[in-house]
């Protein structure tokens, strides 16, 4: 029933005043999720770190060996208790030369337990000359690496092959950050890593050997326990590392004295050999002397010889050239006869048709003669004929005519008979006739037919003639031709035999040319015999003294050095760890402001309740209520909002936190695959706890005076407060001069005393958060700058192998003197030691040993003192130390610290001054204070460079432009950087240069960390921005509620509401300059106290907040002030006046 | 003739919620100028109301308020801050002083935003705490708190005085000085004043008495020959 009417009224607390309810809960809210959340970041970023390292199978401990790891270290290294797995690697640094750079590859074999690759892209790499590269690189899949190994050994030595093809890209947890790390080839810091197929590597022994720890994986890393754990089994793995060595060592002696004995037989047998050799080589000498000579007498026969040929040579070529004349003059007889012929028978062609044709015309006249002949004759035979008719005739008519005699027939036959007679002797003529007539045709027919014959015979014998001539120059050519075969053929046998001559004579003297080399190179064996002789007698001497060595080298022989890391040698992998711590320091002070104003909100809350409910609390206390339950209904209420607070600034504050603040961080850590942010119930139920004893206890304190008093003074309203004069009053001038609202403004903030600190510390405290959150950002980003541009000038830094010789040393100088850009150099001694002071607090340190004049080291370092930047400069008699170094060994300017020293006992250096230093720590000294304290000269073994400062001053290019009126025509010479890297790259080609260091490197790197900040800095200031709010809206509601009825008379009294206001801002404003001023001393103390929490022993961050951090930080409480003043104007408009008319509750 | 101040069916209706609520329900009346009127009435009869309404803290819902021919029932938000800031003086119950003001910085207060201030000095001389200048309201008592008020609101030299049961929070003989002290001013001064009570036996005191009840005006007298407060018991 109680409990009932306990809760309604809970219930309606809560909703008569849900502003108040909700500025409690929220202020808890927010200081509990600040707290918790910023606390809770420093584990959830381990926590995300290790989920990291163990999924990726981190190793735990990495141990090497300068003479390698075998396989039985390894086995050794797994049997020690404590050892989950013990893996042997290979890696080593190469070169690639790219087109416009040369890049240092870090190659490493893939493991196939540990250190596990994630391949983002492509795949990985199975068969050897292929590989995975690192996917911060810009190497791509496909393309193909050809490495050098930028030392005097081939890359052969230690890979299969030296090209390789790109199948993936992946990252790896042992490279969390952009860091690579850096290799003592090339540039000096590595590139980007290469993974390959283990068995790519061609070596004896692995290069290291990876180890992992029973039960760490369990362990959450960069916590004590892990350290701890990992600690125990190094120190195991050192031992045995140690033992393992000793073993190591007797093979290596072994294996030594093998060699000693073999080289020893060797040196013997090389005598011999020598001895032997040289004996040949005299004699070949004295066989070389004799053959020359020989050959010089064979080569003056062949002279001989060749004169006589010569001779020969030339009676044959005249014999040659007359017969070569007669050829000429036959050739010419036959060219004539050619002629001739040619004529003859042209003149016999041409007569040929005429003579046929006239034989031709003769045996037609020959035909047509005979045919006259043979038409003759037939005319004779015919004649003939007649004739014998005709005397037939006559004889037969006289016979008749006798017979008849007859005198008529007689008569008429006598008369037949006459005519007959007649006719006969006409026949008879004409027969005559044509006899005489054939005659001579037949004559003339047979003439003819001669002389036809004649003409053909002719023709053909002409004919027979032109053949015949023919014949006979063809015959003539025939032997002409022949006779010029046999011409050229003798002119070539002369000719080769000129060549042969020819050929003989230079034969000859290049006999004689080579028997001069001969004798040359005769005498130049002579020397060298007397060389070798000498060398071989030196080499057998040397061969002695380096067996004698390498036997003294042997005896002196340490055990083979082991080195046992722990993850810390893994890069960047510590930083992870320090960024975790530094945000744990941070979580250790910002939430603590954060309480501290909840509380306060609270108290005010509350206490303006409770003299709100005095009445009620009168009333209860009449009816009989006990105090505790009055004072339970405040505390109820109180707790009620606080849990609230808390498990919503809980359950919100410890995911959204750690999650953006990690997540910041992962742009320092781009491979991280998750963010975790489990609960921590721990520092949750520690915040809520705070959080609820600071607001009971609130709650208590405010209940506690009014439970107090008596019911009826309770029931009667409150004693108005006392008005009271302030200090100022009395300054009369002043005060006078103050109008009314002023004055009340001033006496108001005396009055209000509670209110007046309340929101002074709010204000001042949003001022000192962002004063903090900006001066973070000031200090951080200001180290590398002050380090590297008012203290540290020197470009770079030359590490120099120990045992350099004169003239290497000699020839970096004069690299250095001669390359382009370095302005100066000087050789300076720097190690790493230990300081210790009078409490055992120890401190690595780097020791410097300055060998210039004080003006010449002030161009590298200026030692000074950060606060009154008095100048300091190295005497003889002690050292400058850097004052962080100082600070951590708590040692002050005159005090003395020791150098720690095992062997020897340590050794006492004075500190004679300490300069400002930001980064790692520095011991500086002269070379004479160096040797006062060892005893001995030092050896320096590092060489410091600056580069040509650029030039900055414009004044002069003006000038120049101005007159050449060309404008800006700056060479397009190499960039600094560029010329920096350069040199560098010249230095580390040289012997005896170890590492070549940049400090634009360093710089960078730096930068790189600190960025990542830059979101939480940004927390912190939305932090900052809401706790104003919430303390100046609370502040401000409870003002105006508690003067309600003051600023009702006002307004009833014909104030504007602007004037209300005014009276009511013109606190505010007052307080607000008023908390921002204390913010700026507060937030000074605290960014100072924060810096010293945050900063890492290595480094010293900067002390000064910037003016723009002040400016910034106050326009933004000037900006939360006014935006909560602007929304209190709409709150003073609307009371109400007639709260003026009622009685004071 | 009107009055100087004159209020014609004032009417003022509180929403609360469905229900409407008439504070008052068309009220009339008048006072002349440099009248002692006092309104009377039971709690709860509207009497606040008026008052807050002639006193510029709240406007009518309805009709009309003249004061000095000016309908103030029309003015906005700023006009009636004028108005308060220029023609009224306002006396509390509760004396409403600022209190960490001393007694002449509570009068210089309400002089700073006033056009033809008297001086603050004098008024409190006049109201007879010319000893108690420098004191903190705390350190006053009642009587004195409420002398301090009415000198503030005297200060001002506004055309109308209003008092809110100026004497309600006063022992008897205080009270009576109070008043006193209110009469005379009025009488000398001429200053028209106008005094919210729930005691009537003050009425002869004044000029006018005005009645309320139940939000309207339920008689108005005028005492042709009003007693000075002294001759007064209740």
């Amino acid at each position: 029933m109680k409990k009932k009417a306990m809760w309604k009224v809970f219930y309606m607390e809560i909703r008569k005043s849900p502003g108040r309810f909700l500025s409690i809960l929220f202020i808890v809210a927010l200081g509990v999720a600040f707290f918790s959340g910023i606390r809770a970041s420093e584990p959830d970023m381990r926590i995300t770190g290790d989920a990291y390292f163990d999924s990726e199978n981190l190793m735990d401990i990495k141990a090497l060996s300068i003479y390698g790891v075998t396989e039985d270290d390894v086995n050794a290294f797994q049997d020690l208790e404590g050892v989950e797995l013990a893996e042997g690697a290979y890696s080593t640094d190469f070169l690639h030369n790219t087109k416009d750079d040369q890049r240092v590859l870090h190659v490493m074999g893939a493991q196939e337990e540990m250190n596990r690759i994630t391949v983002s892209e492509g795949r990985m790499p199975e068969t050897v000359g292929e590989c995975l590269v690192d996917d911060a690189s810009d190497y791509q899949i496909g393309d193909q690496i050809v490495l050098t190994s930028g030392t005097e050994d081939p890359v052969s030595d230690t890979l299969r092959t030296d090209t390789l093809t790109v199948v993936g890209r992946g990252n790896t947890a042992a490279y969390v950050s952009f860091g690579r790390g850096s290799a003592t080839i090339g540039t000096g810091s590595i590139y980007a890593f290469v993974v390959v197929p283990a068995d790519t590597f061609e070596l004896d022994t692995f290069t290291e050997v990876y180890l992992q720890v029973e039960g760490a994986k369990a362990l959450t890393a960069f916590t004590d326990a892990y350290d701890d754990k990992i600690a125990s089994v190094q120190t195991r793995v050192e031992d045995c590392a140690e033992e393992r060595g000793v073993i190591r060592k007797a093979e290596i002696v072994q294996d030594a004295e093998e060699e000693i004995a073999d080289a020893e037989q060797e040196l013997a047998d090389g005598k011999k050999e020598a001895k032997k050799e040289l004996r040949k080589a005299r004699k070949e000498i004295r066989d070389g002397e004799k053959e020359l000579a020989d050959a010089k007498k064979q080569i003056e026969d062949g002279r001989e010889q060749i004169a006589e040929a010569k001779d020969t040579l030339n009676t044959q070529q005249e014999k040659l050239d007359e017969s070569r004349k007669e050829y000429q003059d036959g050739k010419k007889v036959l060219e004539k006869g050619w002629k001739q012929y040619k004529k003859g028978k042209k003149k016999f062609e041409k007569a040929r048709p005429e003579a046929e044709e006239q034989i031709e015309g003769g045996e037609a006249q020959l035909k047509a003669l005979k045919d006259q002949i043979a038409e003759d004759e037939q005319t004779y035979d015919n004649l003939k004929k007649q004739l014998s008719q005709l005397e037939n005739a006559i004889r037969s008519s006289q016979d008749s005519a006798a017979q008849k005699g007859g005198d008529s027939t007689a008569a008429g036959a006598a008369n037949a008979a006459a005519d007959l007679q007649n006719q006969l002797t006409q026949l008879k003529t004409a027969v005559s006739g044509m006899e005489q007539k054939l005659t001579m045709e037949k004559s003339a027919a047979s003439k003819a037919e001669k002389e036809l014959k004649a003409a053909k015979k002719e023709l053909s014998d002409g004919e027979k003639t032109l053949s015949s001539t023919k014949k006979t120059l063809r015959e003539q050519e025939k032997k002409l031709d022949s006779a010029k075969e046999q011409l050229t053929s003798g002119q070539k046998q002369i000719d080769d035999a000129w060549e042969e001559l020819a050929d003989k004579e230079k034969e000859l003297s290049d006999g004689e040319k080579e028997i001069e080399e001969n004798e040359e190179k005769l005498v130049d064996a002579r020397k060298e015999y007397k060389k070798g002789k000498k060398d071989a007698r030196k080499e057998i001497k040397d061969g002695e003294q380096e067996i004698a060595d390498a036997k003294q080298e042997l005896a002196d022989l340490e055990d083979p050095k082991w080195y046992v890391y722990d993850r810390t040698t893994l890069i960047e992998n510590s930083s992870f760890g320090e960024n975790a711590e530094r945000l744990g320091a941070i979580g250790k002070v910002f939430p603590v402001l954060f309480f501290l104003v909840a509380a306060l909100i609270s108290l005010t809350s509350m206490t303006r309740m409770v003299e709100e409910q005095r009445t009620s609390i009168g009333t209860m206390k009449a009816l009989g209520y006990g105090q505790l339950a009055i004072a339970s209904k405040y505390l109820g209420y109180a707790f009620l909002a606080t849990l609230g607070g808390s498990v919503i600034g809980v359950l919100f504050g410890e995911k959204v936190f750690p999650y953006i603040i990690i997540y910041a961080y992962s742009i320092l850590y781009p491979h991280l695959p998750q963010i975790l942010v489990p609960y921590d119930w721990g520092y949750g139920f520690m915040a809520s706890g705070i959080a609820i004893f600071c607001t009971m206890f609130a709650t208590f304190f405010s209940c506690w005076r009014e439970l107090g008093a008596q019911p009826s003074v309770l029931m009667r309203p409150p004693a108005p407060k006392n008005g009271r004069r302030v200090l100022l009053e009395r300054v009369r001038i002043l005060w006078n001069h103050l109008n009314f609202t002023w004055k009340s403004t001033i006496r108001n903030l005396m009055r209000y005393k509670k209110r007046f600190f309340m929101t002074i510390f709010g204000i001042g405290g949003c001022m000192a958060l962002m004063l903090v959150g900006f001066g973070l950002k000031d200090s951080c980003y200001e180290i590398a700058t002050l380090q590297y541009e008012e203290i540290q000038f020197y470009d770079a830094s030359v590490y120099l192998d120990e045992d350099i010789t004169d003239e290497e040393r000699e020839r970096l100088h004069q690299i250095l003197g001669e390359e382009n850009g370095v302005e100066r150099y000087m050789d300076v001694e720097m190690q790493s030691l230990t300081l210790v002071n009078d409490a055992g607090i120890e401190r690595e340190t780097y020791e410097c040993v300055f060998p210039s004049t004080p003006e010449e080291t002030a161009h590298y370092v200026d030692f000074h003192d950060r606060k009154t930047g008095e100048k300091y400069t190295l005497s003889d008699n002690g050292v400058i130390i850097s004052e962080k170094t100082a600070k951590l060994l708590n040692v002050r300017e005159g005090d003395t610290v020791y150098i720690k020293d095992e062997d020897e006992g340590n050794k006492p250096v004075h500190i004679e001054h300490i300069c400002e230093n930001y980064l790692e720590h520095y011991m500086y000294m002269t070379p004479a204070y160096y040797e006062s304290i060892y005893g001995e000269a030092p050896e320096y073994n590092t060489i410091l460079f600056i580069m040509d400062e650029p030039e900055t001053d414009s004044s002069a290019a003006d000038m120049l432009s101005d007159v050449t009126g060309t404008g800006a025509g700056e060479s397009e010479a190499a960039s600094p950087e560029e010329q920096l890297e350069n040199v560098g790259e010249t230095l580390l080609k040289e012997d005896g240069v170890l590492n070549v260091s940049y400090m634009s490197d360093i710089e960078q790197q730096l930068d790189d960390m600190l960025r990542s900040l830059n979101l939480v800095i940004i927390v912190l200031i939305i932090s900052a921005g809401m706790l104003a709010f919430v303390v100046l809206y609370n502040l401000n509601t409870v003002n105006i509620a508690e003067r309600k009825r003051e600023l009702a008379t006002l307004k009833v009294l014909g104030f504007y509401d602007l004037e209300v206001a005014e009276y009511v801002y013109r606190e505010n404003i007052l307080l607000t300059f008023i908390g921002a001023a204390l913010g700026c001393i507060l937030g000074k103390f605290l960014h100072l106290f924060i810096i010293q929490t945050v900063e890492v022993d290595s480094a010293m961050f900067g002390r000064i907040i910037h003016g723009t951090s002040y400016l910034y930080s106050l326009l933004f409480t000037i900006l939360f002030s006014v935006i909560i003043n602007g929304m209190m104007y709409f709150k003073l408009r609307k009371i109400d006046m007639v709260e003026s008319l009622k009685s004071v509750e | 003739m009107s009055g100087y101040v004159e209020l014609k069916n004032v009417k003022k209706i509180y929403h609360m919620g469905e229900v409407d609520i008439e504070a008052a329900a068309g009220i009339d009346f008048e006072i002349e100028k440099g009248e002692f009127a006092v309104i009377v009435g039971p709690s709860g009869a509207g009497k606040t109301t008026v008052l807050n309404i002639l006193g510029g803290m709240d406007t009518a819902t309805e009709g009309e308020v003249l004061v000095d021919g000016q309908d103030i029932a029309r003015y906005n938000r700023r006009r009636l801050t004028a108005y308060r800031r220029d023609d009224i003086g306002f006396v509390f119950q509760f004396y409403n002083l600022i209190p960490n003001l001393t007694a002449l910085e509570n009068v210089e207060l309400a002089l700073q935003i006033c056009k033809d201030p008297m001086d603050a000095g004098e008024v409190l001389r006049e109201v007879g705490l010319g000893d108690r200048m420098d004191n903190f309201p705390a350190q006053l008592s009642g009587g004195e708190q409420q002398r301090v008020s009415i000198a503030r609101a005297l200060a001002k030299n506004p055309k109308l005085l209003l008092c809110d049961e100026p004497t309600g929070a006063l022992d008897y003989n205080t009270g009576k000085s109070i008043l006193k002290l209110l009469q005379d001013t009025c009488r000398e001064k001429g200053m028209t004043v106008v005094l919210i009570t729930h005691n009537s036996a003050i009425a002869p005191m004044a000029d006018r008495v005005i009645k309320i009840k139940n939000g309207r005006v339920s008689d108005m007298t005028v005492n042709e020959h009003p007693v000075s407060v002294e001759t007064i018991e209740w």
